[in-house]
């Protein structure tokens, strides 16, 4: 068999492996900046870096920017060297690196300037999506590319996790971006209340999946047993968890929705599928660790695996609280409160962060051709991450029952103990900043690592072609005597590709269908209408300041929330509701009926200074809001493009909506003047509080709109 | 959006054939994976493990 030189690209790793350190520094930054600012109000400073806008930053910057660009790292350094061929293209590589960093760049921007859609790890608007679908395909092709000219036949499981990363991944992102744009910098959701929380969460939830797991799973199963030089524990069992994985994970999104208007069935589902979850999870885990079996001394020794020890346990941990607090009884404790927040930190901090550094650990000094720079230095990054990590959560599921106990709590004589929800906030202020120390200490051992690498890189030298020589891969295969299925399928990608896709799309056609076909699972209630052209507004000032990251509108079945927020919240009441707010945290307390409760004069003091209508309180103040015109622009194009996806204004009503609005607006402002506020009807603060004031009432048919619906 | 999806599912007599078919390749596809998984060849398993050590 003819040898083949040829050589792998080691400068697109380095490049990933950089990006990882930038963005990895500015997004735990950011997430370090909105947890002080829990803490001291006074730190959400401008318009533009208030919490509610610095959280999209934090999650899209950790989740796309620095796993994103671990994940690449990772992938184009194993990928390469398991084909035994360089990338397909260097070209591609190039486009795919450049192109990932622009919308970085862009997404913070964006997310800023308050441009969102609102929709949770899927916050960048409808430019930026189709950017990252072009990425995408560019990473997918040049990853396949190389696939197909491998001189190695075998696709080691590594590989199957890259492309079922790749396919699901692209499906996701494809089917929950569905949106129409109405300006350039602002587009609606197809989907509307129910069915659109469930696409998001099957979104959300398989973005951790797909993105934050599965990516990392092929990761570790290359380069633990490179660091370990052992092959990994059992391959048989990583074929089973593989297929296995794929096919139950994508069920679990309606676990993210227990206890709220999304039907019962479809609840059942993401319950029973999450706890079957917990076996081909932790067959990674048991993989992972056992390898070390026998040699746990090592590991002593080495701070790669030391990482990948921690990494794969806290993997281990997070993904049996998962599947717990997907339990319903769990859950109604766990819901909008700090608790979720530990989980998913336990799982980035642990998995994702220690997995990266350990692969970087490794990797850096390998491409440099030297050693690490100070193993001391090193050995304090693995010891600071750790004890971060646990300053981390602990305090926040101390925070989460503290308030779980005290919003449910009833007198002897039988009303809430605790009415006033900003009692809970403060008395888990103490816990909100000791889990900023913790996270400050994670980011202190992030940055000496960095230090660490980069002093690493500068006293070796960089190969950035590495040589390598391999036989070209025969024309005939001669198949062993008791050929399987699965061998057959592990020398064909395409064919991998076509039944991951198949498998993981199983899960979202079965969930989707009935949700969206019957008409009985979102009952229709007839008094439930459109929002007036103000309220919608009103509603996209909402969405641009990121009031659902601390607001829920969603009051679950539960006496203790009934007596604190009004009726519990029904399917019908967000059929108009393009995208749904039903948020997933209370920071501060459920809005869902918040229309009637208070004066319009409340709401614009409120909205100025919080605390000034509620001492103590954490929220931001918004006195832009107050000054600002309302940009009415484009509400013409608004309420077109709700019409076409099929909010029943009447036929031409966009032509009238700008008169409503300015009558619904001259309303707003009498009854300020009336409480001895002198405000312009043109301010956005008309349009918020018109919206503010409608939530919940539809349903008591007491809606006051001005126009004429149908 | 949907509405074209909606008009045929709508009107399909028997559309819950589909879904049970769905279960039913999937059940078999598992169980064929894991017999393969459990009976496959010890030698051709080495081979695989080895892949991430062996290559340079």
């Amino acid at each position: 068999m003819e040898v083949e030189k040829f050589s792998y690209d080691n400068r697109i790793v380095r490049n990933f492996a950089y990006a990882v350190f930038i963005w990895g520094i500015v997004g735990m930054l950011v997430g370090l900046i909105a947890a002080l600012q829990l803490v001291f109000p006074q730190l959400n400073f401008l318009e533009y870096f208030t919490f509610g806008r610095l959280r999209p930053l934090h999650t899209n910057a950790v989740i796309f920017a620095f796993v994103g660009n671990g994940i690449f790292m990772g992938v184009y350094y194993s990928l390469q060297r398991l084909c035994k061929a360089r990338m397909w293209s260097d070209t591609l590589s190039k486009i795919h690196f450049w192109g990932w960093q622009l919308i970085i760049v862009l997404a913070a921007v964006t997310l800023l300037l308050g441009i969102t859609t609102s929709k949770e790890y899927a916050e960048l608007e409808w430019p930026i999506d189709i950017m990252i679908t072009l990425v995408w395909v560019i990473f997918g092709v040049n990853m396949f590319g190389t696939i197909l000219v491998r001189r190695e036949r075998h696709l080691y499981v590594a590989i199957w996790f890259y492309i079922a990363t790749w396919i699901t991944v692209a499906m996701l992102h494809i089917v929950n971006s569905m949106e129409l744009p109405v300006t350039l910098f602002k587009s609606y959701s197809v989907y509307a209340g129910v069915q659109d929380a469930l696409v998001q969460w099957w979104y959300g939830h398989n973005a951790v999946a797909f993105f934050l797991t599965t990516p990392y799973l092929g990761l570790m199963y290359y380069f633990l047993p490179k660091a370990a030089n052992r092959p990994i524990y059992s391959y048989r069992l990583s074929i089973i968890h593989f297929w296995a994985l794929i096919f139950i994970y994508i069920w679990a999104g309606p676990h993210h929705l227990l206890y709220t208007a999304l039907p019962d069935w479809a609840q059942s589902l993401g319950t029973v599928f999450s706890i079957m979850l917990i076996a081909p999870s932790w067959g990674g885990m048991i993989n992972g660790l056992l390898t070390l079996r026998g040699a746990w001394d090592k590991v002593r020794d080495d701070v790669v695996l030391k990482f990948f020890v921690v990494a794969v346990t806290a993997y281990g941990m997070a993904t049996f609280e998962g599947p717990m607090l997907s339990i319903k009884t769990v859950n109604a404790v766990s819901h909008y409160t700090d608790w979720t927040i530990a989980h998913v930190h336990i799982g980035a901090l642990g998995w994702n962060g220690f997995l990266t550094f350990g692969v970087l650990f490794w990797l850096i000094p390998q491409m440099y051709r030297t050693t690490l720079y100070s193993r001391k230095l090193a050995n304090i990054h693995f010891w600071l991450g750790t004890l971060g990590i646990v300053f981390y959560a602990v305090p926040l599921y101390w925070a989460g029952i503290t308030q779980w106990s005290m919003l449910r709590q009833f007198t002897p004589e039988g009303v809430l103990k605790y009415p006033n929800f900003l009692e809970t906030v403060t008395a888990i202020l103490p816990m909100y900043l000791m889990r900023a120390v913790g996270g400050a200490i994670y980011l202190t051992g992030a940055c000496i690592g960095i230090y660490n690498l980069v002093r690493t890189a500068m006293q070796g030298s960089f190969m950035a072609n590495e040589e390598a020589e391999a036989p070209a891969l025969s024309k005939e295969y001669h198949a062993h005597s008791n050929e399987h299925w699965h061998r057959w399928i592990e020398r064909r990608p395409v064919q991998m590709l076509v039944v991951s896709f198949v498998l993981v799309g199983i899960g979202g056609v079965i969930e989707f269908l009935p949700t969206f076909l019957i008409k009985s699972n979102i009952p229709t209630i007839a008094s439930v209408k459109p929002y007036t052209p103000l309220e919608l507004e009103g509603r996209d000032i909402y969405i641009r300041e990121g009031c659902y990251v601390c607001h829920s509108q969603m009051i679950r079945p539960f006496r203790s929330e009934t007596e604190r927020y009004g009726e519990y919240s029904k399917a019908g009441e967000f059929v108009y509701d393009h995208p749904f707010q039903w948020g997933s945290k209370r920071t501060g307390p459920d809005i869902a009926r918040e229309g009637g409760k208070y004066p319009d004069s409340w709401h614009y003091n409120h909205m100025d200074d919080p605390r000034s209508m509620s001492p103590g309180s954490i929220m931001p103040p918004y006195p832009h809001i107050l000054d600002h015109d309302l940009n009415i622009s484009n509400t013409a194009a608004k309420i077109r493009a709700m019409q076409k996806l099929g909010v029943p204004y009447p036929q031409g009503y966009d032509a009238k909506a700008n008169a409503d609005l300015e009558t619904q607006a001259k309303q707003i402002q009498a009854s300020l003047k009336n409480d001895g506020i002198n405000c312009s009807e043109k301010k956005e603060i008309i349009a918020l509080i018109a919206y503010l004031q409608r939530l919940g009432k539809d349903i008591k048919g007491e809606n006051a709109p001005v126009t004429a619906n149908k | 959006m949907f509405s074209f999806i909606k008009k045929y599912a709508e009107s399909m007599n028997g559309i819950e054939i589909y879904p049970k078919i769905a279960l039913v390749l999937f059940g078999v596809v598992f169980i064929g994976m894991v017999w393969f998984a459990l009976k496959a060849d010890k030698d051709y398993i080495h081979e695989l493990e080895q892949l991430p050590i062996d290559n340079k």
